[in-house]
């Protein structure tokens, strides 16, 4: 009796029905060299497993988890970067020094309707979990107001869905902060604090602008558009982590000029 | 909404399946980033749609379904059809290769990168993530039959690669 080796592959995989099973059997008693067929099939199979058993115990990126934990609301919303981009012209016309690039909303649009990690703008939706549209001027909220309040960049998780960059004293004595948002496109901002409030300045979403671990020490990872909103902006050095702390403990109240 | 305790436990089981999702993934793109990239994506699409999910059936293979699916896709939208059909070609010629019988011990995964697409996808559910054919045969679309058929040349090609046959274990 000749049996495939497809037979045999299916009995080394435990695919076959018992009588089947019993037939391949017999025929390994009788035949050594099905028996060793077999014994080859199972052997790969357990290489290969075993090849592949490392991978399960790599840490899963943040992004990866904030996906599959879902932020319920930003599902299946329709971003309207029109609104967007208005509200932004609006506020560059009253004088702002800064504008975000634009050049790569598709690339956020994109994201967004697919609904990405934190879903960091619902522009012009009341329900945006992380910022709100005040009259055209992007105020903070939720995880990110909380994070850019209490966060201090050498004490945050790495974890964290928010990650602080440098934090200083503007010229106009408002304290402000970079931040950068977990999510595939990474986005990275500038927010001060005026009125009571984190008024974000500027927002791009360039590369290098992600919450790596030369973000915290310097503003060198901090992307270009970022850097330059920094840079207009500072008066003097950026807190380092005492003063990170100082500004905290006055709850960021502009400083007196 | 009613249904929010058991999707809630749908997250937490999908956070569960991540590491072989991301497995699967790389497998299936032969690159860490593309890997990490259509995880995301087939992570946030079958959380769109969970109501196509028939909660007997095994969550994942319908989660390596849609992994794959978004990789397609992903190819489709970059149009790179052209050069994967001529890696998979490659791949086919890998098995007489002189050159590859004399690099005697390749690892499993560079073995498993020279597979041709449908052989590396077959064997990467039944060897890899332990699959079921009929869950393999319904990730992969395609009748039983074909398969264990790619399966069996898949485990062909990787034995004459890794020169598994006749080695004391």
């Amino acid at each position: 009796m000749t049996i495939s080796d497809e037979t045999l592959m299916a009995y080394a995989d435990g695919e076959l029905d018992a009588a089947a099973r019993a037939a391949v059997e017999s025929a390994m008693r009788e035949d050594p060299q099905i028996e060793a067929r077999v014994a080859a099939h199972r052997t790969l199979r357990r290489k290969v497993l075993e090849a592949y058993s490392a991978e399960l115990s790599e840490d899963v990126p943040e992004r990866l988890l904030a996906a599959a934990r879902g932020v319920e609301s930003t599902r299946s919303k329709v971003v309207n970067l029109e609104d967007a981009r208005a509200a932004m012209e609006r506020r560059a016309s009253r004088g702002r020094p800064l504008r975000p690039q634009w050049r790569t909303a598709g690339t956020i649009a994109a994201s967004l309707i697919a609904g990405v990690g934190l879903g960091f703008f619902m522009w012009g939706h009341t329900e945006s979990p992380l910022m709100r549209n005040a009259g055209g001027a992007l105020v903070a909220r939720g995880q990110l107001a909380q994070a850019l309040s209490n966060q201090l960049a050498a004490e945050q998780s790495r974890d964290s869905a928010v990650q602080i960059g440098v934090s200083f004293r503007a010229k106009s004595g408002d304290y402000c902060r970079t931040f950068a948002l977990s999510g595939a496109v990474s986005p990275s901002g500038l927010a001060c604090r005026q009125g009571g409030e984190w008024q974000v300045q500027a927002l791009t979403q360039e590369p290098g602008a992600a919450g790596d671990s030369g973000y915290r020490t310097a503003g060198s990872a901090l992307s270009g558009t970022i850097l330059k909103s920094v840079e207009g902006q500072i008066a003097g050095e950026p807190l380092d982590q005492a003063g990170e702390r100082a500004a905290r403990q006055r709850r960021w109240a502009a400083a007196d000029r | 909404m009613n249904t929010s305790e058991t999707s809630q436990s749908i997250h937490e089981q999908i956070v569960t399946l991540l590491p072989r999702l991301r497995r699967f993934a790389r497998n299936l793109t032969r690159n860490p980033h593309d890997a990490d990239d259509v995880v995301q994506i087939a992570v946030e699409r079958a959380l769109t749609r969970l109501d196509q999910w028939r909660s007997g059936a095994r969550l994942d293979s319908w989660m390596f379904k849609i992994v794959r699916n978004a990789w397609i896709d992903e190819l489709r939208s970059r149009g790179r059809r052209g050069k994967i059909f001529l890696a998979a070609e490659a791949g086919e010629n890998i098995g007489t290769d002189s050159m590859a019988r004399e690099t005697e011990l390749l690892s499993v995964q560079s073995a498993m990168a020279r597979l041709p697409e449908d052989q590396r996808e077959a064997v990467s559910l039944v060897l890899v993530e332990g699959l079921p054919y009929r869950e393999a045969a319904e990730v992969l679309d395609v009748p039983i039959g074909t398969l264990t058929s790619r399966l069996a040349r898949g485990r062909e090609a990787l034995q004459a690669l890794l020169g598994t046959e006749g080695e004391a274990t």
